[in-house]
């Protein structure tokens, strides 16, 4: 569903990804990994253009996004993002940041997105939450609160960035648990992670990045048994 | 030996007490007037649109950068010579007033939009949100929410300098008082009761802005 075609980005004379290429299938779990700095986030960040790529294309169900023509913003419905800092609407309540974009957006309305939103709130735990406002969640209710949000939106496609780097770390497993309950349930997810132990177990495919190239794109059993390049090799050496 | 004679003025006071709504109307409707063009120029100098951002930058320079009476003396006398509209000493005010505070408003909220964590935008973004509502609805409500303090303070900028209006004849408390004085050759006592309504008025708004400056940081 996701197909990245010689994807090159450059801030300034900075060439942070080189030429990257690689498909995502539809219902796949890929892990993105690599040292910090290895242009992950840009790579991540290009798939639905917060990063403009310097040159090559990104397709999304076959529809090249980098056009001028293509409505972005109606792709970008299709794809959520999750954020390492959590990114919530401080100044709405934990249901209305859920069901803003749907209702504002989507233009679904407000009753029907409503049911939808608690029954997603719920999904990750977050019952009790409805009318509180974020500032009042602890960073594990935070990044539940923000996976509710995407998954509102009905999208193809969810974009993980880091998405307990934030966390205490009693809270990552919280926050790993709901992102386990959603793979292989026909969503696609792109995930950019440390937790090495969490790819392993639930990602298909891992890429691994390093200095803006896809140095390695294998399947999980094979990148984390028997990782085909000494970089990979190296880089697992080191975090494992 | 300086005899201070305010038994003269009481009989005056009603009528520079008058006064006072003069100063909150010029004040009140150009503090909304000016925000809501300060917005829109705030918007400008955010946005994408090149030219724009030009227009809306030496637009608050020029205001920021010559005397508010000049603007004011400028568009009472002038509009009628330019435009034969012959504009009257209220709505010169207003002009004057909005035009110069939106100026000023529009960097507060420049500043405002610039503290708005990057992270809120790229959200927004992310759930297909259209620039114009993620402004209206994520950026903007947060931005205001976190320069109120600042707009406050204009405000009490702006009600003290709506005094100028009496310069060219508008009956706030400022011109009240010197009709008193120059009426009964005393010109002290009249001049530091309109003083005192100043100080009251601002001291007034001052309190305002200390109570919701902790009343954003409790909530
Ligand atoms: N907006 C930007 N401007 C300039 N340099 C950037 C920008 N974003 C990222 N970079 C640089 O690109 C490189 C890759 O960054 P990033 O994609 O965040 O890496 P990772 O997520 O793998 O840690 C880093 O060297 C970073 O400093
Ligand atoms: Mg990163």
């Amino acid at each position: 569903m996701i197909r990245l075609d010689n994807i090159s980005k450059s801030f300034g004379h900075h060439q942070v990804l080189k030429e990257v290429s690689g498909r995502i299938s539809q219902g796949e779990v890929l892990a993105i990994i690599g040292p910090s700095g290895s242009g992950k986030s840009t790579l991540l960040r290009s798939i639905n253009l917060l990063e403009i790529p310097t040159s090559g294309r990104v397709y999304i169900d076959g529809i090249c996004i980098n056009d001028k023509k293509v409505d972005i913003e109606k792709i970008r419905t299709k794809v959520g993002m999750v954020f390492q800092q959590f990114n919530l609407f401080p100044h709405m309540t934990t249901l209305e940041n859920v069901i803003y974009a749907p209702i504002k957006v989507k233009k679904i309305p407000r009753n029907e997105a409503q049911k939808l939103g608690k029954g997603l709130l719920e999904k990750v735990g977050l019952g009790g939450k409805f009318n509180t406002y974020p500032p009042h969640l602890s960073g594990g209710q935070k990044q539940r609160a923000a996976i509710a949000r995407a998954l509102a939106m009905e999208p193809e496609a969810i974009l993980f960035d880091e998405p307990t780097s934030a966390l205490d770390p009693e809270m990552v497993k919280e926050v790993l648990n709901v992102m386990k309950a959603l793979a292989h349930t026909g969503i696609t997810m792109v995930i950019v992670t440390h937790e090495m132990s969490f790819a392993r177990e639930v990602a298909d495919r891992v890429w691994f990045l390093d200095e803006g190239q896809l140095v390695e794109d294998s399947p999980s059993q094979v990148f984390f048994a028997a990782p085909q390049t000494n970089r990979a090799r190296e880089f697992l050496e080191k975090v494992l | 030996m300086i005899i201070l004679d305010f038994e003269r003025v009481w009989p005056s006071l009603p009528y520079i007490l008058e006064g006072v709504q003069v100063t909150l109307a010029y004040t009140s409707v150009s503090l909304l007037l000016g925000f809501v063009w300060g917005t829109l120029l705030g918007l400008c100098k955010v946005g994408h649109i090149a030219s724009l951002r030009w227009f809306a930058a030496v637009y608050t320079s020029l205001f920021r950068g010559t005397p508010l009476l000049l603007q004011l003396i400028l568009i009472y006398f002038a509009t009628p010579q330019l435009t034969g509209y012959n504009i009257s000493i209220w709505q010169a005010g207003i002009l004057t007033f909005t035009l110069n505070s939106g100026a000023y408003i529009s960097e507060i909220i420049r500043a405002g939009i610039n503290a708005v964590d990057k992270g809120q935008k790229e959200a927004a973004l992310s759930l297909g949100m259209s620039y114009p509502l993620m402004m209206k609805d994520i950026i903007l409500p947060q931005a205001i929410r976190n320069i109120l303090p600042s707009l406050v303070n204009e405000s009490i900028d702006l009600l003290k300098e709506s005094a100028l209006i009496s310069v060219i004849g508008g009956s706030d408390i400022l011109r009240r008082a010197t009709i008193v004085a120059n009426d009964k050759y005393l010109y002290f006592e009249p001049l530091i009761v309109a003083g005192a309504l100043y100080y009251v008025l601002v001291m007034i708004l001052t309190i305002a802005a200390q109570f919701l400056e902790k009343k954003l940081k409790t909530s």
